[in-house]
């Protein structure tokens, strides 16, 4: 084939499956959760090294901005681990009917926010 | 890294609006991707409106009336038209599936029409699928046996083991799943792709086939088997019904608990 022939649309012209839209967010999620995990680590070398870092820290997740960041990490672990037990029950070679991966696919998503929503009503002490 | 985005060469621009001419009340738009290889030019989109109360119920019956009588030189691949042969595939309003089999009643607004993505254009909607069937011959998709000349005997088979190909055997290698799968696109000069690998899972599948080892062997790659992500855009693309992603799935928890 000549390679003057121009490319077919992709990515531009296809409609977004639940599974397709999942199967991306699975993937951005990880990336985030990747370095959130190594941040993760950093503050609990941080605190080895003394109050004063603890406390500030401490101010920080306390605004506005690092609370968003705490919920939204909240936000992708809980997505990442209930998207992964789909991966989990394919490997074993079952919920590929399309209808179960679907069913699946938005108990994982709905699931994430309760799981949202749990953390932050425990971490908060409202029980 | 893959590219995202159209080459500079592939961009669509707007085509021709074709008017309708019958005064017919009940138009529909049909826009239709159009390349033409002896123009030189960037592909386009063109606008026909048809007028839907003389046409069948297919969005094949729409662009053969299209054909005949508003655009002559509109070229789409079409053989058998009941779903059988595979060669109408295309993309219809987003969603990969077979031209003969679809009712365009099912999709509501304007109807997009484009070639399988992700290929290159040999002419408006027909792609170029030389890699799929040269990866299609590489998995060698006939029966191995270990019988020499004269000891050749029948290779019977239990009705069990011949059901284990059903939802295999059906597949008529139209290409729209493996050109549904963002995976395919990205590394489909490497990534085998659902269909070819469904083609896989069917001959490592079949009870009278001797070579399933060396079957397994073959397959099991970084790139040819594992950049199956389960985006399952095939599945949901499959004109037959079919599921190559567990066809791929099979084939990975094979490999895994062999």
């Amino acid at each position: 084939m000549k390679n003057n022939n121009p490319l077919s649309p992709h990515l531009q012209i296809y409609k977004w499956q639940i599974s397709s839209l999942l199967s991306i967010t699975h993937r951005i999620v990880g990336v985030i959760n990747f370095f959130a995990i190594i941040l993760i680590c950093f503050w609990i070398m941080l605190i080895t090294f003394g109050q004063s870092n603890y406390s500030i820290i401490n101010v920080f997740l306390n605004t506005t901005f690092g609370k968003f960041l705490v919920i939204s990490l909240c936000w992708t672990f809980s997505f990442h681990i209930l998207n992964e037990l789909r991966h989990l029950t394919w490997d074993a070679g079952y919920g590929f009917d399309l209808k179960v991966a679907k069913i699946t696919g938005i108990i994982a998503l709905i699931g994430s926010f309760v799981l949202t929503i749990l953390f932050y009503i425990l971490g908060r002490n409202l029980f | 890294m893959a590219q995202f985005s159209l080459p500079q060469n592939s961009k669509i621009e707007v085509g021709k609006y074709h008017k309708d001419k019958t005064n017919s009340k009940n138009i529909r738009k049909i826009n239709v991707y159009r390349w033409d290889p002896s123009t030189g030019k960037n592909p386009r989109v063109d606008t026909f409106e048809v007028d839907m109360d003389n046409c069948g119920p297919k969005v094949l019956d729409i662009l053969f009336k299209i054909k005949n009588e508003i655009d002559p030189s509109l070229t789409f691949r079409r053989s058998c038209a009941h779903g059988v042969c595979g060669s109408c595939a295309m993309n219809i309003d987003g969603i990969n599936g077979l031209a003969c089999i679809k009712s365009h009643s099912d999709i509501s607004g304007d109807l997009n029409i484009y070639p399988l993505p992700h290929l290159k254009v040999v002419k408006d909607l027909i792609g170029d699928l030389t890699t799929l069937y040269k990866q299609y011959e590489s998995i060698q998709p006939w029966l191995k046996v270990d019988q020499t000349g004269q000891e050749k005997t029948e290779l019977k088979q239990t009705q069990k083991e011949r059901e284990k190909l059903d939802g295999y055997y059906e597949c008529i290698l139209c290409a729209c799943c493996s050109t549904s799968c963002p995976s395919y696109w990205w590394n489909g000069d490497k990534y085998l792709g659902p269909a070819v690998l469904l083609q896989a899972y069917r001959w490592i599948n079949d009870s009278r086939d001797g070579d399933k080892k060396e079957r397994l062997k073959k397959v099991a790659d970084e790139l040819k088997l594992y950049r199956c992500h389960t985006i399952m855009n095939c599945t949901n693309s499959c004109p037959k019904g079919l599921n190559p992603a567990k066809a791929i799935g099979s084939i990975k928890k094979m490999l895994a608990t062999s």
